[in-house]
């Protein structure tokens, strides 16, 4: 821990549209950061991790934020939409109640109701909560520069640490996400120390998608954060799961698959060993919790 | 690089015109142009929710919004919460349940209470909790300053709510 200092120094430029900000990034690629909510990039600044010449600010891009029904069922989510605003969005506690519950769980009002989706994303931190939430949501991002736009899978997003697929020209625009299977629901489950306003320790997301004729797993998606240098997508497990019935050797197979794939790291937060343990018993959780809100008539297995 | 941009800053209902480098937090503007030294300078991170001003009616950490782009928009400081010298409720309610020790915190506490029952007038104790994660006070053990917030919520309810 160090004394945070004041920012350094940078010009700020005020975008007011989407076509403005590319062409501001077109113009001042290499020195220039995108600033949404804040939260991540200022504090980044303060520590000097990041010195940017120019700032671009997008608060005053209308048309950056709002959730929208998309006309095939899906979901439009504009990427200054806060986190606030994401997991308070009826549409999304209805439908896509996976990624309300990872929004409710980062920091408290005072961040959420300026931190965005958008930079939740853009930041490709590990320990980001909603990239992992996304993931098992199938959603994809919009990326768009002065050469045209492309969309781009949230889980092929982040090639490594700390990075994204994105080129400096280009600006994240949008969040899709697909229309839910019916007999669907999705758990995130986090540890962290204070239980609340602290970085996830390990976070697991799973969205089960349930047969009620032959009461097995049709589908699974499973996600992880703080579990890899990059938010990762748990393969091994949801192939597993597919296809099998509801037991507890099921989900203790999956959860030693998920630990197979994962790669967490030893930090002053977690040890790799304690994150492994955290893994097993959250996979656990959130796969009976996403199979109860999947096909909340039937019981558990207790 | 430009060093000084003017700005306007509508602030507890009155309009402030001030020349600022584009890297002042809100709360460098508040406490050292404006001498609003309510809300207080402690993480500078966002853990402590004791810099916490209310931006269009939400509670927002002051030391992570940059003075430029709360232009246009209603902020609202601890100094702007009583009115003609008379104690808004919330603040009434600190003192009376004891949820004032050493007050560092609770020029956010108040704000953050003020957020809170403006979206729900009626909270639990649960949902007071979780609405006050992002403060930290060193002084009560959080119990009197619930108990303050439950009794500003009671008493703005028998006022008929505002």
């Amino acid at each position: 821990m160090s004394y945070l200092r004041r920012l350094p120094k940078f010009e700020y430029l005020a975008a007011r549209s989407i076509d403005e900000t590319c062409d501001l990034l077109a113009a001042h690629s290499n020195e220039v950061r995108l600033l949404a909510g804040g939260t991540d990039l200022l504090l980044q600044m303060r520590r000097r991790e990041a010195c940017p010449a120019y700032i671009i600010g997008l608060k005053g891009i209308a048309e950056l934020s709002g959730v929208t029904t998309l006309a095939d069922g899906g979901l439009a989510i504009g990427a200054a939409t806060t986190i606030q605003a994401v997991m308070s969005s009826p549409v999304v506690r209805e439908k896509y109640g996976v990624l309300a519950e990872a929004a409710a769980g980062i920091g408290g009002p005072e961040l959420r109701n300026v931190a965005t989706i958008g930079g939740n994303l853009a930041g490709a931190l590990p320990c980001a909560d909603l990239p992992p939430a996304l993931i098992t949501l199938g959603a994809q991002v919009s990326l768009r520069s002065r050469n045209g736009e492309r969309v781009v899978p949230v889980e092929d997003l982040f090639p490594q640490f700390g990075m994204t697929v994105a080129r400096p020209d280009e600006l994240l625009t949008t969040i899709q996400l697909p229309s839910v299977p019916s007999c669907s629901g999705g758990a995130y489950l986090k540890f962290h120390d204070r239980q609340s306003m602290d970085l996830t320790t390990v976070g697991v997301s799973a969205l089960v998608t349930w047969d009620a004729a032959s009461r097995t797993f049709r589908d699974v998606k499973i996600a992880l954060a703080s579990s890899a240098p990059v938010p990762l997508r748990a393969r091994k497990a949801e192939t597993l799961l597919r296809g099998r019935a509801f037991a507890e050797d099921a989900l203790e197979e999956a959860a030693l698959a998920v630990c197979d794939e994962a790669d967490p790291r030893t930090s002053w937060r977690a040890t790799r060993q304690f994150r492994f343990e955290l893994l097993k018993s959250l996979t656990k959780r959130a796969i009976r919790g996403a199979r109860q809100k999947a096909a909340p008539t039937i019981g558990d297995l207790s | 690089m430009k060093h000084l941009l003017p700005i306007a800053l509508r602030i507890n209902g009155e309009r402030h015109d001030l020349l600022v480098p584009p890297w002042r937090t809100l709360l460098e503007v508040l406490r050292e142009h404006l001498g609003l030294t309510g809300a207080k300078r402690s993480c500078q991170e966002g853990q402590c929710g004791t810099c916490t001003v209310l931006i269009d009616g939400k509670a927002v950490n002051s030391c992570l919004y940059l003075a430029v782009e709360a232009q246009g928009m209603e902020i609202q400081t601890i100094e702007g919460l009583a009115k003609g010298g008379v104690l808004d409720q919330i603040q009434k309610s600190f003192v009376q349940k004891g949820g004032v020790q050493c007050g560092f915190c609770t020029p956010g506490f108040v704000l953050a209470t003020k957020s809170l029952l403006n979206d729900n007038p009626n909270p639990s104790e649960d949902e007071i909790r979780v609405a006050m994660v992002g403060h930290l006070c060193r002084c009560t053990g959080y119990v009197q300053i619930i108990e303050a917030i439950q009794d500003a919520a009671s008493q703005l309810k028998h006022v008929g709510g505002s």
